[in-house]
């Protein structure tokens, strides 16, 4: 096998950004434990409910997961179920398992993270039958494949890589069937921001090469030149957790910017203050209920600080994706 | 009579019919098709009322059987009717007023005479309950702590009280040890506790101090367990003393990591310098908000959920309040959900309570400013915001010159709102180690009583590992 391009900077900065999965998994933990939504599953990925979370982080995360849920719904739902998703940086993420239940699969399901991540996720799955067992009735056979950094079945492939390493990458999801012909889904969520700015351009300019017809969804931070921004990064630094990417982030222009010029048709972006004010009011004025936040400022620095970025290539024409 | 009333009269008839036959629906429908012909038939609105209260729409059939009063105040049936609202809506004391009414002049009838003494024997009762409530004394912590006896070990080296008092040695040796993280002996913290709870609570709701005009004072906001910031005030502006007298202005505790640190400093120099050292009651000194912003889980990792108790009781004996020279009024939230409320009110205020959801001891410590006149629902959802105009009036009414509150977080660690009459001071910088923003402490001269406005920057802290809640740099965003 060829000598491997050593890709990492630093390791202790890919284990502080391993880390953050841990941060997001614990997170929905504790909101879905106290009904901010619902997600069965989660609990395998997270033995106990864990120490209390801010309200305004429990708020935060309902607004990013209802939020990415209605993008990726809607697309897979525009393609008929005829589509692929693959979901980069995805961590300990429950997604293929409330696609199962909502009769919502895509053809195949595609994750990728760092191979010890993985190899944690496949433990879980492999351990625990509320998980295991949705998968193999998903499969045409009795047996997965399995091994250390890789499960693959009919619709659901978890691989273990380095998204900084594209050719590998590609290899990879090719070996796993990934079908370029088909309508994709491409969803990252806190996972640019860890890369350098070429680093992520390469992975999105690869999707749009890769795809025709293809919507990537990207979740993390935005309007970080200011001060609570400046506070972000310094705080995680602290953590040797470096947002290498947050150039990137300076705007919802800026989000846009790195799509519009790799090869994407388009491109949309909103803070999820926004996304907020645009969820199903009712369902807000629920969870609102649910814990009662002492300072409103902070949600409204908190979601002015994170956005959702959406591009598109259109090819088959699927139309365009309303948020309504 | 008129055209109209005729109409109208035949909407009441059908709208009677189908009260009779249990269609309280399509009753109220065409009662109101009556009123909408005629307004000034009180028997309309009373028989609404009726269908009102039989479709348990208590507050609409209260309002109409007003109305229906309005219109004829002789209206006996309207009485019953406002009554039988009342009641449904627990307002009995009310309910048993109109009951009066109607026994009063229809002695002879049954029904009212009964629904009359059913209500007053509902009425009495609640007042035997608000008599025993009172009169029975709430078993406090501090009957079940045998202090005296508690022992300190040989290996504990900290910071002791000296004879059971709070010393200035005593209070640099504590802070001292708080800032390398060690831990105060339970003992020093229970009496710290139990002599701050009796000192509180022998304070007015309202505390009146005078500055003589060589005097100056530091008034700063909320601190919310930043123990570092804490010491930092004290070392840009000297520690507390008789002639560096400071006012706290409430949230101690919750949200940051090191609140038992704060609250045991504040209350050492409480104790050291009562007159000269005071601390006002914010919404974070209480039960809901420690359980869900950190305070109580730390206090119950420190040291016991009983010590917590007795935390929450001292919190009660928090005064509401601070008025300077009769013209600074200074509280935590801010003014009043209706107008007319005087200083002598707030003295008279009974504080040592969990807030109610509303009224001035709740306004004092939830409201907030709004830039606009008048008075907004709060988007806290308690209490209220108020405009100019209120602070305008308050301030004229009780003959004041401004105010000062706390309460929220700004970017330069204070505002000035109200054309100047109503001061916002908030001391936490950097807030939940994200917000990046400025602190502020305020110095009021006894001379001009002219707010000097100071600003400072967060400092570093040790990286603890969070609390059963306030999390703040685990808890960096969305990761």
């Amino acid at each position: 096998m060829a000598a491997r391009k050593p890709f990492t900077d630093s390791d202790t900065s890919d284990e502080a950004v391993r880390a953050t999965c841990d941060d997001a998994t614990t997170c929905k933990r504790f909101a879905t434990s106290k009904g901010y939504w619902k997600d069965p599953y989660i609990q395998y990925f997270a033995r106990s409910v864990g120490e209390r979370k801010a309200p305004e982080i429990n708020r935060g995360y309902y607004a990013r997961v209802q939020g990415v849920n209605h993008l990726l719904d809607a697309f897979i739902r525009k393609a008929e179920c005829n589509c692929q998703v693959i979901n980069v940086g995805a961590g300990l993420d429950t997604t293929f398992w409330r696609l199962k239940d909502e009769n919502l699969m895509p053809r195949k399901f595609f994750e990728i993270d760092f191979p010890t991540v993985v190899a944690r996720k496949i433990h879980n799955i492999k351990t625990k039958p509320p998980l295991s067992k949705p998968l193999i009735e998903t499969h045409s056979t009795d047996s997965l494949l399995l091994d250390a950094h890789s499960l693959d079945s009919d619709r659901y492939c978890i691989i273990g890589a380095d998204l900084r390493d594209i050719s590998n990458l590609d290899e990879k999801l090719k070996k796993f069937q990934l079908n370029p012909e088909l309508p994709t889904l491409l969803l990252s969520e806190c996972v640019l921001v860890y890369m350098t700015p070429s680093q992520s351009s390469n992975l999105v300019h690869w999707a749009a090469e890769t795809f025709h017809t293809a919507m990537f969804i990207n979740y993390e931070q935005v309007n970080m030149s200011d001060r609570f921004g400046q506070v972000m990064i310094e705080n995680l630094q602290r953590r040797q957790c470096t947002l290498a990417g947050v150039e990137a982030c300076q705007s919802l222009d800026t989000q846009k910017e790195r799509f519009l010029k790799t090869g994407w048709e388009h491109a949309d972006a909103l803070d999820m203050m926004t996304i907020y004010s645009m969820l199903p009011q009712d369902d807000v004025a629920r969870i609102e209920r649910l814990e009662f936040l002492d300072e409103r400022e902070l949600l409204q620095q908190l979601l002015q600080h994170y956005s959702i970025c959406w591009a598109t290539k259109d090819k088959l024409n699927l139309g365009n994706y309303e948020w309504i | 009579m008129a055209e109209g009333d005729t109409e109208a009269e035949q909407l009441k008839e059908k709208a009677n019919k189908f009260f009779k036959e249990k269609d309280y629906e399509n009753a109220i429908k065409y009662y109101s098709e009556a009123v909408d012909l005629n307004p000034s038939n009180a028997i309309y609105y009373s028989n609404r009322s009726l269908a009102y209260l039989r479709t348990e729409c208590y507050g609409y059939a209260l309002a109409d059987a007003t109305k229906a009063l309005e219109i004829d105040k002789n209206y006996i049936k309207g009485y019953y009717r406002r009554a039988t609202s009342n009641m449904a809506l627990g307002k009995f004391k009310a309910a048993l007023k109109d009951y009066e009414t109607v026994v009063r002049v229809r002695p002879n009838d049954k029904d009212a005479r009964m629904k009359y003494q059913e209500c007053n024997k509902i009425v009495k009762q609640k007042a035997f309950e608000r008599a025993i409530a009172s009169d029975e004394i709430k078993k406090s912590v501090v009957d079940s702590l045998d202090i005296e006896n508690m022992t300190i070990e040989d290996d504990y080296v900290g910071p002791k009280l000296e004879d059971g008092k709070v010393t200035l040695t005593f209070m640099k040796e504590m802070m001292d040890w708080f800032k390398d993280q060690k831990k105060l002996h339970r003992k020093c913290a229970y009496q710290i506790l139990v002599q701050v709870k009796d000192l509180l609570s022998k304070l007015p709701s309202l505390v009146e101090i005078t500055l003589k005009e060589t005097e100056k004072i530091t008034i700063c906001g909320d601190t919310h367990g930043q123990y570092y910031d804490l010491l930092n005030i004290f070392k840009l502006n000297g520690l507390p003393s008789e002639t560096n007298p400071y006012l706290f202005n409430g949230d101690f505790v919750d949200r940051g990591s090191f609140s038992l640190e704060v609250i045991l400093t504040l209350f050492g120099f409480k104790l050291l310098y009562p007159d000269n050292f005071h601390l006002l009651r914010g919404n974070h000194e209480t039960d809901n908000m420690n359980q869900m912003y950190g305070f109580e889980g730390e206090v119950k990792a420190k040291y016991t959920a009983q010590m917590f108790q007795l935390f929450s009781e001292v919190f009660q004996w928090l005064p509401l309040a601070q008025c300077i020279n009769s013209k600074v009024l200074i509280m935590h939230g801010g003014l009043f959900s209706e107008d007319g409320v005087t200083l002598e009110d707030l003295r008279k205020i009974d504080r040592n309570r969990q807030p109610p959801d509303s009224g001035p001891m709740c306004d004092l410590l939830w409201s907030d400013p709004q830039p606009q006149n008048g008075r907004s629902i709060s988007k806290r959802g308690v209490s209220c915001q108020f405009g100019p105009d209120v602070t305008e009036r308050f301030l004229e009414q009780n003959k004041l010159d401004f105010i000062v509150r706390s309460h929220e977080v700004k970017a330069e660690g204070y505002e000035v709102t109200h054309s100047g009459k109503c001061i916002t001071v908030f001391s936490a910088p950097n807030y939940c180690d994200q917000m990046g923003n400025k602190g502020a402490y305020i110095h009021l001269r006894g001379s001009d009583l002219k707010p000097e406005f100071h600003q400072f920057t967060a400092v570093p802290h040790p990286n603890v590992k969070p609390m059963a809640y306030a999390n703040t740099l685990m808890q960096l965003g969305m990761m």
